[in-house]
């Protein structure tokens, strides 16, 4: 019974880094940047099959990474010039063009590929597993999952907390008007760091690409996944993501061992719904003074 | 009354110009006639009454995104449950008149699924009066529930948003994955439906009653209110209004509204399925809404079946391969290119060449402003059952 547990456990690890890696590209554009973009999946989508043409091509996963964070940075830097920038000062108006933009990257993708499955195979030195405990192998690709996201978030974390490029962000976010007086160029602080937040969400696509089937609808469920990661993290501060992740995924996998994942599912969300209203802004959400 | 420019008299409105209301009746008696002049089954009938419970369910989301600054991704929840209710009534009592194959007397799908018998908790739904009862309140109970727990903690805006989108994708794999009691995949078919006149008639006539509803809400001292608050919740708390109170109420008609539309639309059209509750119509109500006019009654009605009729036109041509792809350039040209929606849009246009210049208009919406402004007056406040503009 405690093999079993703990076998969970380790599971519901994994699946905490998997959200945590869906969410941090999330963590960037709506917490970081203040933009609510209802595409996020399709960005997911767009790095997932950015990674089956570099599988096609004869590359793997580490190839795919940095192609899929240029292709999908690249899809941001549309998207912001396009749409977004118009509409810096309306935020939930935002969140209807975004997802409009995500119907439009759908269409377009099936329209280029086709409406069947993709199938992306994990390189070849992340094969196998190793033993924790018991006979079941715990496979080198959830622990290179578990390693991306840490990475990730280490990134992200250095990119706007330690460097000059991060404080000019951060200071565009909290007063914008202020900001372009000192002379810093929001429109182009803004554009950069909406396609970070992209190329982030294609690193997701092309590392989740092995584990799922890559299909134009894959992005939706990674989407409202790590906006609950967000929402029960908190987004003023970066720890909110491993934090909503680690719960979340811990608490799915464990309730869907006893009963199954829907059940699974609903039960976290009832339990985020109660959790927010103790936390009203997150766990490390900080309150705006408004 | 005197019409002086400044006078401090509260400028009243009727609750329906004249105008509007022999428009209305002439609208409604052309589409009661319907049934007389296209034959009672025709697809245009089938497709009159969809549109009308699509056109109510797009006014329930205009009544919290337009008048509340509620924006809700969920409202199908609502939506999807009266119509699952009313669906799962209607068959189980047409499986006790039809038997299937095998002679069992209750719902096909249970039986596929390896149900022996009908499950105990479902029974009473063989009442139809407790079936429909079940859908009108057991939505308004949880959308009361749900605005208990957000709204009094000051959570809204996008938090809202994602989070009514997350229940509308959990309801959907609920109904997926409890396939022998909802129907799953394949939604619950085949039970007969109520295609004909004197139901056209029942969904026009609650269409009309909520129309009339949402414009005596929005145009009391109640919408009034919830204007304040989707303008300025801050200040609005300030000047002492409950504002999570008044949230709650307006959230729990809409979702009243959308539960009826939801319920009147399983009936009509005979088949519900997991769309009919997930997050793509709840997104679609909403892009009907942007698109016919936020904060405007008509616009719903408007928008559902301008978009709803234009995706049935153009889904018979060569375009239906790109239906989806229009329908994602729809929403990024209303939000940038006419945020007020068709009608909000005419009706500046409208009220602009009535006044002339933008100066004018200020200066008139300032002076309205300001007759408006009552709530610091002890003396000569409206009464109560006094319309404001």
């Amino acid at each position: 019974m405690s093999q079993a547990l703990i076998s969970q456990v380790l599971i519901g690890v994994s699946v905490a880094a998997i959200l945590a890696i869906a969410a941090i590209g999330l963590a960037v554009i709506f917490g970081v940047a203040g933009v609510i973009n209802m595409a996020h999946g399709q960005f997911i989508m767009v790095g997932a099959y950015t990674a089956a043409v570099v599988g096609q091509l004869g590359g793997n996963t580490f190839i795919a990474i940095p192609v899929a964070f240029i292709v999908v940075a690249a899809v941001g830097l549309v998207v912001e010039r396009g749409v977004i920038q118009f509409l810096y000062e309306r935020p939930l108006e935002t969140l209807l063009a975004t997802w409009g933009v995500g119907i439009i990257l759908e269409v377009v993708m099936k329209a280029i590929f086709g409406p069947e499955l993709y199938y992306v195979g994990a390189p070849r030195v992340l094969d196998g597993g190793i033993r924790i405990i018991g006979r079941l192998p715990y496979p080198y690709y959830r622990l290179f999952l578990i390693g991306c996201a840490i990475a990730m978030i280490a990134a992200t974390f250095w990119l706007i907390y330690r460097t000059n490029f991060g404080l000019k962000v951060r200071a565009v976010r909290r007063n914008r008007a202020m900001s372009g007086c000192l002379g810093i160029d929001t429109a182009r602080i803004d554009m950069l760091i909406f396609m970070y937040g992209s190329g982030l969400a294609g690193i997701a696509g092309a590392i989740l690409a092995p584990i799922k089937s890559v299909s134009t609808t894959m992005g939706f469920t990674y989407a409202v996944g790590s906006y609950m990661v967000l929402v029960l993290g908190g987004v003023g501060n970066l720890l909110g993501v491993p934090t909503g992740a680690f719960l979340i995924g811990q608490g799915e996998t464990l309730i869907a061992y006893k009963y199954n994942a829907v059940i699974g599912e609903l039960l976290v969300f009832i339990a985020i719904v109660i959790a927010i209203r103790i936390f009203p802004r997150g766990i490390f959400g900080y309150y705006e003074r408004r | 009354m005197p019409d002086r420019a400044h006078s401090r008299h509260v400028r009243r409105s009727r609750l329906i110009p004249i105008w509007a209301l022999l428009l209305g009746a002439f609208i409604v008696a052309a589409i009661g006639s319907v049934p007389y002049y296209a034959g009672n089954d025709s697809y245009v009938l089938l497709l009159l009454g969809k549109f009308l419970c699509f056109a109510i369910f797009a006014l329930s989301i205009d009544l919290i995104w337009g008048f509340a600054g509620i924006l809700s991704l969920g409202q199908a929840v609502y939506f999807g449950m009266g119509a699952y209710f009313v669906a799962l009534s209607l068959k189980i009592n047409y499986a006790m008149e039809h038997p299937t194959r095998y002679g069992s007397k209750f719902p096909d799908f249970m039986e596929w699924n390896g149900l022996k018998e009908l499950p105990g908790f479902m029974t009473p739904l063989i009442s139809t009066p407790v079936a429909v009862i079940c859908a009108l309140i057991i939505p308004t109970l949880l959308a009361f529930i749900f605005g208990v727990i957000t709204f009094k903690r000051q959570i809204y805006g996008v938090y809202c948003a994602v989070i009514t989108l997350a229940e509308a994708l959990i309801l959907q794999e609920f109904i997926i994955e409890y396939q022998a009691y909802l129907g799953g995949f394949n939604g619950i078919t085949d039970y007969g439906n109520f295609v004909g006149a004197p139901f056209l008639w029942l969904i026009l006539a609650i269409s009309v009653a909520f129309f009339i509803l949402a414009r005596l809400i929005t145009h009391s001292r109640i919408g009034t209110v919830l204007k304040a608050i989707r303008d300025n919740d801050v200040r609005a708390e300030f000047m002492g209004y409950n504002v999570a109170n008044y949230r709650i109420f307006v959230f729990c008609v809409s979702a009243f509204m959308a539960a009826t539309a939801g319920a009147m639309y399983a009936a009509w059209v005979g088949i519900v399925s997991f769309l009919d509750a997930g997050p793509l119509l709840s997104v679609e109500g909403v892009i009907w809404t942007a698109v016919g006019g936020r904060a405007t009654l008509i616009g719903p009605f408007l928008g559902a079946f301008l978009v709803r009729g234009l995706e049935f036109v153009l889904s018979g041509s060569w375009f239906a391969n790109y239906w989806q792809f229009f329908m994602g350039v729809l929403f990024i040209a209303v939000v940038l290119w006419i945020p007020d929606g068709l009608v909000g849009t005419i009706a500046n246009w409208l009220r602009r060449r009535r006044r002339g210049s933008i100066a004018q208009i200020r200066a008139e919406e300032d002076r309205i402003a300001h007759d408006q402004q009552r709530d610091w007056e002890p003396a000569g406040a409206a009464k109560s059952g006094e319309e404001v503009v």
